[in-house]
């Protein structure tokens, strides 16, 4: 706890690092200015599974298409991609794994999620008009890449063993239908996180800081999760998803 | 292994054409008379000799069939197959190996650039260094002929003797053939040849004798006659072979479209950015983040 607390003195932040070192472990919890949104596991299991999915697309890409095969010299040949993706691909599943069963709980849709996911609240929140939204913890749309993500997880896992263990049981329709859906869930995925990297970059300053740091400022709370920020500064009740 | 003397026609995951034709060289052809076959397992023999390739312990399946089927080691097979026809008994003997396809559903499905090769002359080509043992080719294949070797975790079949064939010699198979059931040459020559062939046993009662060059794949390399030419099946042929739909989907139709997708998705949100910006607390009208502190907070 000391030592994290020793990495984390910086000017301006009064609040106390035994404060931040504590709230580290925890979450939803208000520290000075800031609110710890994620705590350290969290953060931990979510760049696992960032790095793990990088590291399997680099290495997948370049057998995807020839266009790309440059990037197989990161790693010393197509050869070796070729051994590394499915092993990657083991790493990926299995920090997939611990990354659902960390938030699988505060991922389930409310009723306000539901009408955020429509089309006509999905316009809203890009077009920044939906500011007085009923958002907890995480918006439809975070709870839709959740599941998503999940779901792209489960077909990549499955279509990848068949393609990389090929048994004669499993017979080239099997086969081929792997490749068909490991390219269209890789295709999905990569498109999705995209959007999911310019959300939580270029388009929300002051998301990012909270999968680095944890934590977020109280103005971002009350822009991006009122219904959340609410809940964490009154401590009226404990927070819902 | 390729062969430098010959022009390629098209080879595995090119960026770009691969095409080298520049010379007019011929269109070769492998002949297998199927009628004429007395299973003697010369061609076997030859191939295994000429290739290098060390035999394998095979699995006695009833037959007199050398191995249960192909093998990494083993690229050419004499099937033999028992069939009652009406009341007679026909014993059915084919040559099972590389088809070497006009349009072969391995090289589609390869995923590795150059490792395999099809040459002008039609002969489809393995090149071991540059395969990286995916197995994605077997997919690919309708004749179930590429093998994985588990031990230099690679493809491997029937080059058609490429390294005989571009110093003007015939395969070692049609080398050793005893009855001249292999023939070797022009595959325009040998069509017309092959054509007399058939002509010659429906007269002789097989009436439904017939050449195997199956358009399904653009035609093949090595075409086989066959005296119940309406019934390939009967020796273990595909009807109507085509390079797999699953495998042309993907290759034709998902990739680019999951190109787009990706592409759609990157552009998408540089749109968002240009016409939205980021999403800002009101109060500030600053981005915020870092030890910067928004003025109106709580």
């Amino acid at each position: 706890m000391n030592r994290i607390a020793l990495q984390d003195r910086r000017p301006g932040n009064a609040a106390g690092d035994a404060a931040i070192a504590r709230a580290r472990q925890t979450d939803d919890v208000v520290v000075g200015d800031e609110i710890v949104r994620e705590r350290l596991s969290a953060r931990v299991v979510h760049w696992s599974v960032a790095l793990t999915f990088f590291l399997c697309l680099f290495t997948g890409l370049p057998i995807w298409t020839p266009y790309l095969g440059f990037l197989a010299g990161l790693f010393g040949g197509l050869h070796v991609c070729r051994v590394l993706h499915p092993w990657i691909g083991v790493a990926f599943a299995a920090t997939s794994v611990l990354m659902f069963g960390q938030w699988v709980t505060q991922m389930m849709l409310t009723p306000a999620d539901r009408r955020f996911i429509t089309p006509r609240g999905m316009l809203e929140y890009f077009e920044y008009r939906n500011e007085d939204a009923d958002v907890g913890k995480y918006n439809g749309g975070q709870k839709m890449l959740f599941w998503a993500a999940a779901l792209g997880a489960i077909a990549l896992l499955l279509s990848g063993i068949v393609m990389w263990l090929p048994q004669p049981v499993f017979g080239q329709s099997l086969r081929q239908a792997s490749y068909v859906l490991h390219d269209a869930a890789f295709s999905l995925f990569f498109a999705m996180i995209i959007g999911h990297i310019y959300l939580g970059t270029a388009a929300e300053p002051g998301t990012f800081r909270s999968m680095v740091r944890g934590t977020v400022t109280k103005s971002w709370a009350q822009l991006h999760h009122p219904r959340w920020y609410r809940e964490v500064i009154g401590q009226t009740s404990k927070p819902e998803n | 292994m390729t062969a430098d003397g010959l022009e390629v026609r098209q080879s595995s995951a090119s960026v770009w054409n691969s095409k080298t034709e520049l010379r007019n060289l011929k269109v070769v052809s492998k002949l297998i008379d199927t009628s004429t076959c007395i299973g003697c397992k010369a061609c076997e023999v030859a191939c295994q000799e000429w290739n290098d390739l060390h035999i394998v312990p095979t699995t006695q399946t009833g037959t007199y069939q050398t191995m249960p089927g192909l093998d990494a080691n083993y690229w050419n097979l004499i099937q033999f197959r028992e069939k009652q026809i009406g009341p007679d008994f026909a014993w059915l003997l084919r040559k099972d190996g590389c088809m070497h396809c006009a349009d072969p559903g391995c090289l589609k499905a390869c995923p590795a650039p150059g490792a395999i090769v099809q040459y002008q002359n039609g002969i489809v080509d393995v090149n071991p260094e540059a395969c990286i043992g995916c197995r994605m080719c077997e997919t690919g294949c309708p004749f179930d002929v590429p093998r994985y070797s588990e031990s230099t975790s690679k493809m491997a079949k029937c080059t058609l003797c490429v390294d005989r064939v571009q110093v003007g010699l015939e395969p070692a198979c049609v080398k050793s053939c005893p009855t001249g059931c292999l023939e070797f040459g022009d595959k325009s020559e040998l069509v017309a040849h092959a054509k007399e062939r058939v002509e010659q046993l429906k007269q002789n009662g097989f009436a439904s004798a017939a050449l195997y060059d199956p358009p399904g794949v653009g035609g093949t390399t090595v075409i086989t006659i066959l005296a119940h030419g309406d019934h390939p099946e009967w020796y273990g042929l595909p009807k109507d072979p085509h390079v797999p739909t699953g495998v042309s989907f993907w290759k034709n139709a998902l990739r680019p479209l999951g190109a787009l997708a990706i592409a759609g998705s990157f552009f998408a949100m540089i749109g968002h950015y240009l016409s939205f910006g980021p999403k800002k607390p009101k109060e500030t009208g600053k981005p915020e983040g870092g030890a910067e502190q928004p003025k109106g907070d709580a």
